[in-house]
């Protein structure tokens, strides 16, 4: 299969962790302030669910990125910059679905703070990562 | 917020976490290490090493006109004069990476290009990248 394909791919890839790893973290994060109890549980419970799918859908992002740039890791300009965050960005939301898993709720206020605020580190790591990414396509 | 008592244990926690992402990495660095010696397998080159930090060239006219009276001495004869390709192909319009052309230079192509490695030392390569990204 040749790079026009990987590079399709990519693009049907990339937008499905960017989307739900974006909501889950509104989603957690109305749900630590939302007066309702058992709207509060529904919240969270929406963010575990798009966090753990966001999450699973990184890796194909991830393998199609990998197969389009022929394994290419850092490469130069602004594929370069897009590696720069899309890596720190591909493990952490790996490490806080991980986490998520594990933990299943958030047993104190500090965790869930911490929680929001990985998650709010990724949400700004995918951001930039997808800036960059749209900036090898658009800035030609 | 729901308050539980905080009886699980967060760090243990955490270090899967952390577990977690230094796999996913790794299998991302195993995958690329693999589709580049395939890709370099398939093209007879050699990978190109890559470097965390990397300073990027300034592309001066100065620069641009050193690079062209190297092309001229040293790659016209193939090229041609104005790059168009003679022997050697059309050099306008490049969309491959400064590294990527430099390491071409310096390494060759096995059977169609040589090295120039001797002749060439870093600032005429550099100088030679930045004619050849202004064509």
């Amino acid at each position: 299969m040749d790079q026009a394909f990987w590079a399709k791919m990519h693009g049907a890839a990339v937008h499905f962790p960017i989307a739900l790893t974006l909501c889950s973290g509104a989603l957690d994060a109305s749900g630590c302030f939302w007066p309702d109890a058992a709207t509060r549980r529904g919240l969270h419970a929406a963010g575990y669910w798009t966090m753990l799918i966001g999450a699973a859908g990184t890796v194909p992002a991830v393998v199609s990125g990998l197969f389009m740039t022929k394994g290419v890791m850092l490469g130069h300009d602004a594929l370069r910059l897009h590696h720069l965050f899309a890596w720190p960005a591909f493990a952490l939301i790996l490490g806080i679905a991980a986490w998520r898993v594990l933990a299943k709720d958030f047993a104190t206020r500090r965790a869930a703070l911490g929680y929001l605020g990985a998650v709010g580190l990724a949400a700004i790591l995918v951001m930039a990562a997808g800036y960059w990414g749209g900036e090898m396509l658009l800035a030609r | 917020m729901d308050t539980l008592p905080p009886a699980q244990p967060v760090r243990g926690k955490a270090a899967w976490a952390v577990l977690a992402a230094v796999l996913a990495l790794s299998s991302a660095y195993g995958l690329s290490l693999s589709l580049r010696h395939a890709a370099a397998r398939t093209s007879r080159q050699q990978p190109t090493p890559e470097a965390w930090f990397e300073v990027s060239t300034v592309a001066s006219p100065a620069l641009v006109t050193q690079g062209r009276a190297l092309f001229l001495s040293s790659c016209a004869h193939c090229h041609g004069a104005d790059a168009t390709g003679d022997e050697g192909p059309d050099l306008h319009g490049l969309e491959v990476s400064d590294r990527y052309i430099s390491n071409t230079i310096t390494h060759g192509i096995k059977g169609e290009m040589p090295s120039f490695r001797k002749k060439l030392g870093g600032g005429d390569i550099v100088s030679l990248v930045a004619y050849l990204h202004s064509l």
